[in-house]
């Protein structure tokens, strides 16, 4: 994978994705022009494209109000114009995020993540920020999930876990939110080991915290999102981050969980769901109020976490997980006759 | 629609024009239509490269206003020479082009101009490229037109390229702003001088579907001529002699403020109709002035470079430098101005010894140096929450105007080592690129060429100047012609030399007193900060003349270092001084600072002065602890802090004298010591405190 370059000139089929999909907050002051499309609104459009033959990138020159035209029974063209006509807000974006050493990759750029396109398909966000070594995005490793609120004893738990992930040599992914997230990853970070933040709100704040500083530079750290880098906490957001968790590592450990509510068992109900997901393990010596979920969880399918107490027995648990045996099904685009730049969803080139 | 391309209607345009121009036979010069249609066209990217005057205004409201009136957005025009742009936009009006400015120099109609622009009424919005680095800019105003921003105008493109001769740090971000500007966004970039260099750095940066439209440089009615005349005076007396001879109107140039202040104060001590316009006049003042210009009310205005590439007067008869320019390229664009409209003009450049001090100094302070970046860094590094300035200050000995272009240079990088959230600065995840020295000292290299160039400029013989400022602007030189006018004399009377001589010793400069204690106080003294009560401040001073410069400046350093006695005639030039100045209520007795290091050195001539001016002196200020030279301490809340509890007022022999005093010290650099003296002073019951000083040694901060 090559490591995107923050402060890089975007593709013109990134710029054109940005255009239509992104936010592109550039201060305080949220704009209140047109809407981006949703991720549904997005996909949509860009079958129409592919059906016509079309690239995002086509959307920008000089014919492009035809190809606008032709597009007009998906997205309306008013709303179409108002989004690309954004050109000037997107360079003032990119700016933005350069200055504080976060890039941003699309599907249509070699740079993206390919487990991301394998395991969520047309699922995977058009457009992915970031900081740090994203390199490690591709390294695999083990999730570790959990409740924002939980007692002390759990999060102890949570970072020797993944004080283990480090010892081991692999890569730590999680949400990077309070409790269990913000342990495990401290955890790893404490034994000197890679770990890969998938962020729900505010990349920019993380980007830029003292605290992340020099693991960011050391190479050790990747905080990710697929949403706008100043975007708040929002609910909603963080449950539909939570795929990405998943996706970015080779097997996931729910720490704790509430028992049908809130966004880890709604995560990981979702990944036992999924056709090619990661394995998805519980703890079994879980007591208390977390229990009743982690056991619900066992229920849908999720495996009883081995307890590894070194790397040998930890690498074991990764490597049995480490092939997933209907991934390479996926390699197989629906969408072959296309031409593979379109917005990525053919292989990546 | 906001974006593709669109009608172009030459009728349209046409009327436009001369409704601009309010002339109904106006046509189209030269290359202003192509530009036009091609840009409302949508044709990809325009730089147009065309001598000042051409008429690029009329091309971008032109372009502006045809796709408005098709329903596009509104256009942005960045250039940091909008002070000028008066006449300009009074011409976008008649268009019917809502035509809005924000800069420096108007910040008092920003609330008025926000307001319009959030109510959507403006159709070209006019910035410098300072504004687009302000968060509350791009929050507020960038934010609202930004969205369906049609035009960019990018002015003096030439500021883009690293090899241009303006280094604008804002540049930096305007060119990464349009390297990633989508293809979408019609753009054009205007320049009036691009040597091939620059050419091929714009090229680069614009992008391969760059369209470019380069004029011809030569200017046939512009008579040149070089004269070296090393000192002020011998410039000061030349300048009295020939301006008034000269038929018409034009500018003297200098490169600092001060040199603009002076010359013009001589001038006009000579009976000459000149005023001084620099970037320190307020602004509208320099409406006043460009309007006195423009209708020939004065016969020149003596100015820095503040009076730039936007002003246009096709009538303007000569242009003369009182000083040499650092490079080609400025002298090109500032004697251009001359003659535009005229059979004939005269470019006069005169030489003197401290062009190149100046230069060199412009050079030299360019950029950090490389302990200067590990100081503000290693500051930063250490605080977990980030720095405002204020607190950089206190934790660096570095003057405020070293950490300001330290941050300024290293937000502006790509990646930027720190980045600014509100008031405080933080460092990023990324470390300053080595590429920041390269360029460093790339630029370092490319200036003292461009120096050298201008010195052998100086050196050429009368008919060579115009074929080689074409040859080293890259332009054609074999169309040019010989000069229409003869040279002008180069002698010198010598009674106005003595007259020259005369007012350079006279020629004193204002001490605006503080107002502020620093931040964080002085505790020593028990001052927790804010504003100093106008009862505890100074009043307005003066200073003899600046360090090291003629007229006094010499005498004063020779007898601070090598005499360790000023001289009597410094005590005479002081006591002019006081009777030209006549502060009100004027002093009834005089006391001076204590010295740190030559004890007797300051009371010793202050004494002196107060015989000479009739008046008791008293020592009413001590010493009380030793602190090294404020010269050391590099900006102004380390010299306060140097200050704090070592000063203290006390009368030895008898009562205190309650009137108003004169308050002498020999140099004055930060304004603290005076600050805090005549806080003491009267603190302790004086009325008035006149501060004087023989020296100032550093512009103010």
């Amino acid at each position: 994978m090559t490591s995107p370059a923050p402060g890089a000139t975007p593709s013109p089929n990134t710029q054109a994705i940005l255009l239509l999909t992104a936010p592109l907050t550039v201060g305080r002051d949220r704009s209140t022009g047109v809407d981006p499309l949703t991720h549904g609104e997005y996909k949509r459009l860009v079958r129409h494209l592919i059906g016509l033959q079309r690239q995002p990138s086509d959307l920008l020159d000089l014919e492009a109000l035809a190809v606008i035209e032709a597009c007009a029974p998906i997205v309306e063209m008013g709303r179409m114009v108002a989004l690309l006509g954004r050109g000037f807000q997107l360079s003032q974006a990119l700016e933005r995020w350069q200055a504080r050493a976060i890039w941003v990759v699309s599907r249509a750029d070699a740079a993206y993540p390919r487990v991301l396109k394998r395991r969520l398909r047309e699922e995977a966000p058009a457009v992915l920020y970031g900081c740090g070594e994203a390199a490690l995005l591709s390294q695999g490793g083990l999730a570790v999930v959990g409740s924002r609120h939980v007692d002390a004893a759990l999060l102890t738990v949570a970072a020797q876990i993944g004080g283990l992930v480090a010892q081991a040599g692999r890569v730590l992914v999680s949400g990077g939110a309070k409790g269990i997230d913000q342990a495990a990853m401290a955890g790893a970070a404490d034994e000197g080991g890679a770990v890969v933040g998938v962020l729900a709100d505010s990349l920019e704040r993380a980007a830029v915290s003292r605290a992340n500083r020099d693991r960011l530079m050391a190479g050790r750290l990747a905080l990710v999102s697929p949403f706008d880098p100043a975007a708040g906490f929002h609910v909603g957001l963080a449950m539909q981050r939570n795929k990405l968790i998943y996706a970015l590592a080779d097997a996931a450990l729910v720490v704790s969980s509430d028992l049908g509510k809130g966004g880890t068992w709604a995560g990981a109900v979702e990944e036992l769901g999924r056709s090619g997901g990661v394995p998805v393990y519980v703890r079994s010596s879980a007591d208390g109020a977390s229990s009743a979920g982690l056991a619900a969880l066992h229920d849908k399918g999720a495996q009883v976490w081995p307890e590894p107490q070194d790397v040998f027995a930890l690498a074991s648990v990764l490597a049995d997980a480490d092939a997933p045996p209907q991934a390479a099904l996926f390699e197989s685009p629906p969408l072959r006759t296309a031409p593979s730049i379109v917005a990525g969803y053919g292989p990546s080139t | 629609m906001t974006m593709t391309s669109r009608h172009y209607d030459p009728d349209r345009a046409l009327h436009l024009l001369r409704r601009g121009c309010q002339d109904a036979t106006a046509t189209f010069r030269d290359d202003q239509e192509p530009a036009i249609r091609h840009l409302v066209e949508g044709r990809g990217r325009l730089l147009v490269v065309q001598k000042t005057g051409w008429g690029k205004s009329s091309v971008y409201f032109i372009a502006t206003r045809l796709p408005r009136e098709q329903g596009a957005g509104p256009a942005l025009l960045i250039s940091p020479l909008l002070a000028l742009m008066r006449n300009q936009i009074a011409a976008a009006g008649r268009m019917g082009v809502r035509a809005l400015t924000m800069h420096s120099e108007n910040t008092a109609d920003w609330a008025t101009v926000t307001a319009q622009v959030v109510r959507h009424e403006v159709d070209i919005l006019l910035v410098s490229p300072e504004r687009l680095g302000s968060d509350a800019f791009r929050e507020t105003v960038l934010s609202v037109i930004a969205p369906s921003l049609s035009l960019l105008v990018i002015d003096e493109a030439h500021c883009i390229s690293d090899w241009g001769h303006d280094f604008r740090p804002h540049y930096r971000l305007l060119e990464r702003l349009v390297r990633r500007l989508p293809a979408n966004v019609r753009l054009l970039a205007t320049t009036a001088t691009a040597n091939d260099r620059v050419m091929a750095d714009l090229r680069e940066v614009l992008g391969s579907t760059l369209t470019v439209q380069r004029g011809d440089l030569h200017r046939p009615s512009l008579t040149l001529q070089t004269l070296r005349l090393p000192g002020q005076i011998e410039r000061l007396a030349w300048l009295a002699e020939r301006l008034g001879e000269l038929d018409g109107s034009g500018i003297v140039y200098a490169l600092t403020v001060r040199d603009a202040e002076q010359v013009a104060a001589w001038l006009r001590s000579q009976g000459l109709a000149v005023e001084a316009y620099t970037g320190q006049t307020p602004d509208l003042r320099r409406i006043e002035l460009e309007h006195a210009l423009q209708h020939n009310q004065v016969k020149a205005l003596v100015a820095t470079s503040a009076l730039g590439m936007g002003y246009d007067k096709p009538d303007l008869a000569f242009v003369i430098h009182y000083q040499m320019p650092g490079s080609v390229v400025h002298y090109y664009q500032q004697v251009g101005r001359a003659g535009r409209g005229l059979a004939a003009a005269h470019g006069v450049l005169l030489s003197g010894v401290e062009d190149d001090t100046i230069t060199d100094w412009f050079i030299r302070t360019a950029f950090p140096t490389p302990d200067e970046v590990r100081q503000v860094l290693s500051v930063l590094d250490a605080a977990h929450g980030g720095c405002t300035q204020r607190e950089l200050e206190s934790a660096v000995n570095l003057s405020s105007g070293r950490i300001q272009q330290t941050l300024l240079l290293l937000e502006l990088e790509s990646p930027a080592p720190i980045v600014r959230n509100g008031s405080r600065w933080q460092l990023t995840s990324a470390d300053l690129s080595t590429t920041f020295w390269q360029r460093a000292e790339r630029l370092t290299a490319l200036r003292r060429d461009e120096q050298r160039q201008m010195q052998d400029y100086v050196r050429l013989s009368f008919g060579d100047h115009m074929a080689f400022l074409i040859a080293a602007l890259d332009g054609d030189p074999s169309c040019v012609t010989a000069p229409t006018l003869p040279a002008l004399p180069t002698a010198v009377d010598p009674h106005l030399i003595a007259d020259a001589t005369r007012f350079l010793r006279r020629f004193s400069l204002p001490l605006e007193p503080r107002r502020q204690w620093p931040p964080g106080g002085l505790p020593g003294f028990g001052l927790t900060g804010g504003r100093i009560p106008v009862d505890r401040q100074a009043h307005p001073g003066r200073a003899l003349c600046v360090w090291g410069d003629a007229g006094w400046g010499d005498w004063v350093a020779r007898g601070k270092y090598r005499e360790h006695r000023f001289a009597d005639a410094l005590v005479q030039a002081c006591a002019d001084l006081l009777d030209h100045w006549q502060p009100d209520p004027f002093p009834v007795w005089v006391t001076c600072i204590p010295s740190w290091h030559h004890a007797d050195l300051v009371p010793d001539f202050a004494r002196r002065l107060a015989q000479a001016l009739g008046l008791p002196f008293r020592m009413a200020l001590e010493k009380t602890a030793a602190r090294p030279p404020q010269k050391d301490m590099a900006n102004s809340v380390q010299q306060a802090r140097n200050l704090d509890g070592a000063l203290a007022a006390s009368i030895v022999d008898g009562p205190w004298p309650s009137g108003p005093v004169l308050l002498v010290d020999d140099m004055v650099d930060s304004r603290w010591t005076l600050t805090l003296a005549a806080w003491l002073l009267r603190d302790n019951g004086v009325s008035d405190v006149w501060p004087l000083a023989l020296a100032q040694t550093t512009p103010d901060t």
